[in-house]
């Protein structure tokens, strides 16, 4: 885990921009999947039934099953067992317990489970080096109610559009950009997530995410030119203001608190006093017992941290710069929060 | 210089009140949403139109319901979306995408009574 300083006025040439989705893109977690050893088939080759992975953070655990599987089959099962082993019938647990959702990507996944470390006592701070986040495979009997959702890439890609469509519907109060991208555009966010290909993703998502242009007084360009210019031709300078994420309505931010509810929100990129809305503003509205909207009143500092792709993110950032530059490849920015451990010295 | 000992007390206590934070976010919200079903294409309509729901409720609580009230058999296709527009995940609560609602008024300009959340069904995919 790392911290980076923003310039407090972030607001961002366009390079620092590609640089920012480029990092929250390359960004992996490792996992290790160790076969849950009471399911283990007979003649299984013990002792090798730990897989380890760097999965990017934008990925989703149906993604990484081929390459699992392929692995067992390898390594681990006999051919056997091999033959009736059903990946419809697979699923995930955390070491404590706690089913994985397929929908989730990994990257939440990871800081879901950080943050619920920082509430446990056996926990240590947070500067410690990143560890492998242990999960458990079991082959069957999944708990098909509590996990929500089938098993399959299909289903999570579906769920994936639909994530894409509500953070859409928040940020410019109807889901035209999503709908209005070919089906083949479509796919190919998927694809880039499959194939974890920035430039395949972006190529498309650069179309429904806001960009960072510093705000301009010029008037917009007429309705229509952003369907009739070519995509190529478009140099960053000439993007519209009402695609800016000043522009937008709301940001799609959701809380994740350890153990907790997941809070959302109408997120507006500026304050009604026209201020630039700021994570520290953000959270003392809506975290108030944790983070004091002043050091005059209880508990007189902050009491948590928040995560932004794994990074403890400055309280001076502004909600919409995360919006744009920091959001994961559904278009949600998932704030994790968790405990100080050490009286609010990080 | 703060003795040692001292300290250790304040993060002890700093802890206990992050604990006792969360305890109260972690509690549900019981306030109510309206739920407004709609049909879309031959999807069999709803005995009343609204329906009070708690706020906390996963979406899936929504969909379960639906399904009961439409009587509808285990594996038979229905989809739902919110607002015409999205099929929310199955673990968004229901007040969260009220937050979505809301953005639709403000994008109205019209004027909410209460919190009220459409949720649009169908037997086959229409804003898949």
């Amino acid at each position: 885990m790392a911290t980076y300083r923003g310039s407090p006025s972030a607001f961002a040439t366009p390079a620092s921009t590609t640089l920012f989705r480029r990092l929250t893109w390359e960004g992996t977690v490792p996992l290790e999947i160790r076969v849950d050893s009471k399911e283990l088939p007979a003649n299984s080759d013990r002792g090798l039934e730990t897989y380890y992975i760097q999965a990017p953070r934008v990925s989703y655990l149906p993604l990484i099953v081929p390459e699992l599987k392929r692995f067992l089959l390898d390594v681990v099962f006999d051919e056997a067992a091999a033959r009736i082993m059903k990946e419809e019938d697979w699923w995930f647990e955390s070491e404590e317990g706690s089913l994985l959702k397929w929908h989730w990507p990994l990257g939440l996944i990871y800081d879901t489970h950080t943050i619920s470390q920082s509430v446990r006592p056996t926990s240590s701070s947070l500067s410690q080096a990143p560890s492998p986040l242990r999960l458990i495979l079991h082959l069957a009997s999944p708990p098909t109610e509590k996990l929500l959702l089938a098993p399959s890439a299909e289903a999570c890609k579906q769920a994936f559009m639909g994530q894409m469509k509500e953070a859409d519907f928040l940020r410019w109060g109807s889901t035209k950009r999503m709908t209005g991208l070919r089906k083949a555009e479509q796919d190919g966010l998927w694809e880039g997530i499959k194939e974890h290909n920035f430039d395949e993703y972006w190529r498309v998502a650069s179309k429904i995410t806001p960009t960072t242009t510093p705000l301009r007084s010029q008037s917009p360009p007429p309705m229509g030119a952003m369907h009739t210019r070519p995509p190529s031709a478009d140099p960053q300078g000439a993007t519209p203001d009402r695609d800016g994420a000043y522009n937008v309505r709301s940001v799609p931010v959701r809380i994740y608190l350890p153990e907790g509810p997941v809070l959302q929100d109408l997120v507006p990129p500026l304050l009604e006093n026209g201020s630039v809305h700021t994570l520290q503003q953000f959270l003392s509205t809506h975290l108030p017992q944790l983070f004091p909207p002043s050091a005059s009143e209880p508990p007189f500092h902050d009491l948590g941290y928040a995560l932004v792709q794994g990074v403890v993110t400055p309280p001076e950032t502004e909600m919409a710069w995360l919006g744009a530059c920091m959001t994961g490849a559904d278009g949600w920015v998932n704030v994790c929060i968790g405990v100080l451990r050490d009286g609010g010295q990080r | 210089m703060v003795p040692s000992s001292w300290r250790a007390d304040d993060a002890d206590t700093s802890i206990q009140h992050a604990f006792n934070a969360l305890e109260t976010y972690k509690r549900r919200d019981p306030s109510k949403v309206i739920v407004r079903f709609k049909a879309v294409g031959n999807a069999p309509i709803m005995k009343q139109n609204d329906y009070t729901i708690t706020a906390s409720h996963r979406f899936q609580a929504v969909i379960m319901f639906l399904r009961k009230e439409l009587r509808w058999k285990a594996g038979d296709p229905l989809f739902t979306y919110v607002n015409l527009a999205f099929a929310p995940a199955p673990d968004d609560t229901v007040s969260n995408l009220s937050a979505d609602k809301l953005i639709m008024y403000m994008y109205l300009q019209s004027f909410a009574t209460g919190q009220r959340l459409i949720v649009n069904y169908s037997t086959t995919a229409a804003w898949g």
